[in-house]
């Protein structure tokens, strides 16, 4: 057996400090900003005393240590305060736009896993043709496209004729009707299906391209030679030998998209205006709401660290020579 | 009936710029069961491309003619359809540099079953009690099918490839270099091995190697390439006593004496490039016994002996 226990144990250990650096550093950038929350206030009848009072109420007048401390305390134990605007525990405060992304993000990963590795295997096999071609152009074209620019041509091109909507995460009328569970199912898949296809359009330009050439690596060594030898087929090589050696790179990357997308789904979910975690992110900017914010992209940070520590898991499933 | 020949055997890689390099120039051999066959030659004279060419295994930029007849049948003609069904069960390869001839994600073990159950001889359990046999028969312990390359010694993962090699009891093998990248000792535990197993199996076995020592140790036949072509072949005795080619004169000159009583000699010079077409004899600007006609015209095929064969104007012996 291998020394598994002891690798899991060693990058969960890695995993957590690198999340305690993170809120450390998420403390430290904050605080660095221009402004508070007094100078968003800009009533005209706010006395320096009452922005005295207000500093006080959220503890900004206390050392910074003392912040600290306190700041690492409270997100430890889950609490990450309370929005300046809605006044509302920061957690169950992102709990909600992070719900709706999640399910579009993951569409769109999926769409751009299953058709990026199988137009990336099928263009190595094919290495040269007409087909291999096409794939590494457009994988190229899509995956240098600036993402707003490619949903703007979505919102154009493809909403009319397909008939979907372009905004929001629901139809507000449809509620009245009451019309059951199935058609707001419907109508929610409408609305996520073009942030979706952006996103899925942009990785699968990049899931194209990394699966051609590592397929076209793990093609290239000597087993693959042994494995003809062996009188084995095409797909059997493939199938047996090929993929598995080169999704070894490509688990990584996807888990690591994974955890990026979240916070690149800012511009996507501008675009279509859908109340998902960027969205949200964007507004907190604007508001200047700290205490959001801050959650918001430790939030971040945390799903990045996860999904790395889960493709260092998956790695070690799928690798036997990952022991140390 | 031979139990592999090859006839006029060619490969042609394309390269950039639409020039060709011809690698193998119109090979012939012919193996009966339990012979070996030492093919020996300097590096880059086409002895892998020779085999690969044998197996089919060449690269879509190789182009390759001739005749490889496995028990009288012609595999090389109907491309990957004819040869596919022999590979493994009737002719199997141990590679060059076999150290990563292993799929590094798989146990050794799977590895080795898997030419049994495409072929069709064993699958499941019965196919991992062939396994443990097959690893036993090169001197590992049975058990170890289930671990993975990396956790071989290079010296084991060369028996691991004779054992996979040997999965469908083939009637000839070819091994291209099995020994070297390994130390000494193994080299010998492992040349060993296969020469019991030859002799065992009554196997047909190619074995590639620029060492003619160990040729004349292990094989009971010899060829000798230069430049894509053989020089000469025939019995390891004849080449050693009697060489008709002065190329393998100079190479048994050129080898280390055991008894340490020859200082050990180089033979000058290189050999031409194989992407321009040459004139005359080859080895000509390197011979010590050039001739007349040897600049000029291509040597023809000459015998003295049934089998021993050879590529030089000179009619005397070398
Ligand atoms: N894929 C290829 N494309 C182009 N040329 C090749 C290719 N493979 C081999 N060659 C050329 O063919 C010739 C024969 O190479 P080959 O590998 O068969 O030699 P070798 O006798 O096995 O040498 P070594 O003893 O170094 O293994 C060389 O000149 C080599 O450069
Ligand atoms: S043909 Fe002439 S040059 Fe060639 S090996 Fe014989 S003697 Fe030497
Ligand atoms: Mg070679």
């Amino acid at each position: 057996m291998r020394a598994g226990w002891s690798y899991v144990g060693r990058r969960a250990l890695f995993a957590l400090i690198t999340i305690l650096v993170a809120i450390s550093l998420n403390f430290v950038l904050f605080r660095l900003a221009p402004g508070d929350r007094t100078s968003a206030l800009r009533c005209q009848g706010c006395t320096q005393e009452f922005k005295a009072q207000v500093r006080a109420e959220f503890g900004l007048d206390r050392s910074v240590p003392e912040q600290y401390l306190v700041y690492v305390k409270e997100t430890a134990t889950g609490n990450l305060g309370r929005s300046f605007v809605t006044q509302q525990p920061v957690l169950a405060e992102l709990w909600k736009p992070v719900r709706n992304t999640i399910p579009m993000v993951l569409l769109g990963t999926l769409f751009a896993i299953s058709l990026g590795l199988t137009l990336g295997v099928v263009s190595a096999w094919r290495r040269g043709t007409i087909t291999d071609r096409t794939s590494v152009w457009s994988g190229l074209l899509l995956y240098s496209l600036p993402t707003q620019w490619l949903a703007l041509m979505l919102i154009f091109y493809a909403a009319g004729p397909l008939g979907l909507p372009t905004s929001d995460i629901a139809d507000p009328y449809l509620a009245y009707e009451n019309p059951g569970w199935w058609p707001e199912l419907v109508d929610r898949l409408q609305h996520m299906v073009l942030p979706a296809a952006t996103i899925g359009l942009v990785l699968f330009g990049e899931y194209t391209l990394i699966t051609r050439s590592s397929m076209l690596e793990a093609l290239g060594e000597d087993y693959i030679l042994t494995a003809r030898a062996k009188g084995l087929s095409n797909w059997q090589i493939v199938r047996r030998h090929a993929l598995r050696n080169s999704l070894l790179p490509i688990v990584t990357l996807i888990f690591l998209s994974l955890g990026f997308i979240l916070g690149g789904a800012i511009l996507i979910e501008t675009v279509f205006n859908y109340p998902g975690i960027g969205l949200q992110l964007y507004e907190s900017v604007t508001e200047r709401d700290y205490p959001m914010l801050q959650g918001g992209f430790l939030l971040l940070t945390v799903s990045v660290i996860l999904m790395n520590f889960l493709a260092d898991l998956l790695y070690f499933r799928l690798d036997p020579r990952v022991t140390e | 009936m031979s139990a592999l020949a090859v006839e006029d055997l060619h490969v042609w890689f394309d390269l950039p710029g639409g020039r060709e390099l011809h690698a193998v120039q119109g090979i012939d051999l012919a193996l009966e069961p339990g012979e070996r066959l030492g093919l020996v030659g300097e590096s880059g004279c086409g002895k892998t491309t020779a085999i690969l060419a044998m197996m089919g295994l060449l690269p879509p930029s190789a182009s390759v003619a001739g005749r490889v007849l496995l028990a009288g049948g012609d595999i090389l003609a109907g491309g990957d359809r004819t040869m596919r069904p022999h590979r493994w069960t009737d002719i199997a390869m141990v590679f060059q540099g076999a150290m990563n001839a292993f799929d590094p994600v798989r146990t050794v073990g799977d590895q080795i079953a898997e030419p049994l159950e495409r072929a069709g001889l064993a699958a499941g359990r019965a196919a991992r009690t062939r396994t443990a046999e097959l690893l036993e028969l090169v001197g590992i312990s049975g058990e170890r099918q289930d671990r993975y390359p990396h956790e071989f010694s290079g010296g084991m993962r060369q028996r691991a490839a004779i054992a996979m090699a040997l999965a469908c009891e083939p009637k000839v093998l070819l091994a291209d270099e099995p020994t070297t990248a390994l130390d000494v000792m193994v080299q010998a535990q492992i040349l060993e091995l296969l020469v019991r197993l030859t002799d065992e199996l009554g196997l047909a076995m190619v074995l590639v190697t620029h060492d003619l020592p160990l040729v004349s140790q292990a094989c009971t036949h010899a060829a000798v390439m230069y430049a894509g072509r053989i020089a000469e072949t025939g019995t390891t005795r004849e080449l050693h006593h009697a060489p008709l080619h002065p190329y393998t004169r100079m190479l048994f000159e050129a080898t280390p004496d055991l008894r340490g009583t020859d200082a050990v000699r180089s033979i000058p010079g290189a050999p031409p490039r194989l992407d321009e077409p040459t004139v005359g004899c080859p080895f000509q600007p390197r011979c010590d016994r050039a001739f007349g006609p040897c600049a000029t015209t291509r040597p023809p095929r000459r015998t003295t002996e049934p089998g021993h064969l050879t590529h030089c104007h000179l009619e005397g012996g070398a």
